[in-house]
């Protein structure tokens, strides 16, 4: 990939990125003027009483954590693939998803209701998940990355096992809130979740930049990367670390959204490059641009109801797999 | 350079090296020789201290071995060993500019002196003209002539290789001892092939089930009773007459 390449493609989805955020503040329910949406933004006083809060308290917020969740994730499934070498890696493999679902079951379920918010439950959950699964690995060292990948599946399956007996003795209604929680969905975002969300995807981003030469090096393997003077186990831990703090705040605001940190880092390392400052940045900027759109077509498909967000990425990863298998260009 | 006292190691129950002791002056070029299981790989990782030695010591540039942080040893050992093409596209100019790490920074961006560096290491390997070539284009050589390029950068005070001829074509093979030989960087080789060993090292360490048989110039190490002994085949060694070098030729009975 050449230079020249790399920074007309940047160049584009920048301005691609800029041009559908404004675009999405017109999406939703409410029908608002172009000339109102203006306004509001430039601090002035619109003709519609409503547009201000539709604005600054529905779409913004919404709006922003589409670009946060969705560049959080991308990055985060780039870092994975880089550090374990393997283009497969997710930031959901360390049974994060079925942690945060085994919380948000327990704190919906279980606990009296509204004494814990379903999102702190999922984070606590998701963390639990987490540690679990770096128990079980501490002692090989983060040599072997599979046996991570293992594990984060068997704890996967125990986690989802206990949610899913606890929910088949529960309440319909408090069952089907959970599980419809775990498809994925940003509306339950607000400016809270933009405060989490904004400085932890930042801070991940800064660390795995300022660790661009290490990750690097790990791309042609663990001892050449040690005859470099890395300490592949702690970068590698650290990584993991990092990345399942930033998915696990993701999780906690707008439940599973899977296939994105899959299937962003593969198109980006097509049209921006492979080593990591082209594909970290092409991560966050193609990653957010991809949320924002399958938000908007969450929003705008049916009529007066929205799809949840994990139905859509995991439907367009999915096939996007199978077409990449099927090329074997994987 | 670098200095060996009586180092030993033992992996589990065995002994893997037993009182190894040489040292290599500033411009030599040393060569590894023994048979499979005779511990010339696990010295070589010694002295990149992906092992420690369980006895005797190691000295590098005066210093001891163990007392270099990841990042000193990296600025004064490059590895080159053979290492599969790397998984991802990554261009010619990118894995060559791997070997700044060590030098820089959390932050730092590679500056033009830098740039600087990876052109004259490419162009010392005479790949400056693929340098926005892909790795899944070079042939064997030319992707183990920029794993060199990659130690060049580093800028090293001792450069490693490990069986750095494997699998490698006999133009390709040499042209690698040729281009290391002349770099002016001390070169501690694992060599599989005596008649290489002869032709391209000022010193030969010969092993044989981790002990030390002879350390010396190639016509003190290469004796016909002593690479009987160790390789377990009759051999005889000559002088090459136009290239003044000695020939190692193995002369195994028929098995019929």
């Amino acid at each position: 990939m050449l230079k020249k390449h790399y920074a007309l493609a940047m160049l584009l989805a920048v301005l691609l990125l800029l041009f559908s955020m404004l675009l999405s503040l017109n999406v939703g329910s409410a029908t608002l003027s172009v000339s109102d949406i203006v306004k509001v933004l430039s601090g002035q006083v619109p003709q519609s009483a409503l547009a201000e809060t539709i604005i600054w308290q529905i779409r913004l917020p919404r709006l922003l954590c589409a670009v946060l969740v969705g560049a959080g994730l991308a990055i985060s499934g780039a870092i994975l693939q880089n550090a374990s070498r393997n283009p497969l890696a997710d930031p959901y493999l360390f049974g994060l998803m079925a942690g945060a679902g085994l919380g948000a079951t327990l704190v919906s379920v279980v606990l009296p209701p509204q004494m814990v918010s379903m999102a702190l439950g999922a984070f606590c959950g998701a963390l639990f998940a987490v540690a679990l699964v770096f128990m079980v690995c501490a002692g090989q060292n983060w040599r072997r990355i599979e046996i991570t990948l293992l594990a984060g599946v068997a704890v996967s399956f125990m986690l989802s096992a206990i949610s899913s007996f606890i929910l088949y003795f529960a309440e319909p209604f408090a069952a089907n809130r959970v599980i419809f929680w775990l498809m994925g969905s940003l509306s339950p975002v607000n400016w809270h979740s933009v405060l989490l969300l904004a400085p932890v995807t930042l801070l991940v981003l800064l660390l795995a930049l300022a660790l661009r030469r290490q990750l690097d090096a790990l791309l042609l393997s663990d001892d050449s990367a040690r005859t470099l003077g890395v300490n592949t186990q702690r970068l590698r831990l650290v990584l993991l670390l990092a990345t399942a703090l930033l998915t696990a705040c993701i999780v906690s605001q707008c439940g599973g959204i899977a296939f994105v940190g899959l299937m962003i880092p593969h198109i980006v390392r097509h049209f921006f490059g492979v080593t990591s400052v082209r594909l970290l940045l092409g991560c966050a900027v193609v990653g957010a641009l991809f949320m924002i759109w399958v938000d908007n077509l969450a929003r705008t498909v049916l009529p007066q109801q929205e799809i949840p967000l994990g139905v859509i990425t995991s439907l367009a990863g999915s096939i996007f797999f199978l077409l990449i298998m099927r090329r074997q260009r994987l | 350079m670098l200095k060996l006292s009586a180092v030993s190691l033992q992996l589990g129950t065995q002994t893997v090296l037993h009182n190894i002791s040489f040292s290599q002056q500033h411009d030599e070029f040393i060569g590894i020789i023994g048979p499979n299981g005779a511990g010339k790989s696990s010295l070589l990782r010694l002295i990149q201290r992906e092992l420690a030695p369980d006895s005797g010591n190691i000295m590098l540039r005066q210093r001891a071995l163990a007392r270099y942080s990841n990042l000193e040893l990296a600025k004064s050992l490059a590895v080159v060993s053979q290492t599969a093409p790397p998984l991802f596209s990554l261009t010619v100019e990118q894995v060559a500019t791997m070997g700044l790490l060590p030098h820089k920074s959390w932050f730092e961006l590679s500056n033009s002196h830098d740039k600087h560096q990876v052109a004259l290491a490419l162009q010392q390997v005479g790949l400056l003209h693929k340098a926005s070539q892909l790795t899944d284009t070079l042939s064997g050589g030319e992707l183990q002539r920029l794993y060199i390029a990659r130690a060049l950068v580093q800028q090293p005070a001792l450069l490693l290789l490990d069986e750095p001829t494997n699998h490698l074509d006999v133009q390709y093979q040499h042209q690698i001892l040729q281009l290391t030989r002349s770099l002016a960087i001390p070169v501690l080789a694992c060599l599989h092939d005596l008649n290489l060993a002869a032709m391209y090292c000022d010193k030969i360490l010969l092993l044989n089930k981790g002990r030390q048989c002879a350390f010396g110039a190639p016509a003190e190490v290469l004796r016909p009773d002593m690479l009987q002994e160790v390789f377990g085949l009759p051999c005889e060694v000559n002088m090459q007459s136009r290239l003044r070098k000695l020939q190692v030729t193995f002369m195994p009975e028929p098995v019929c």
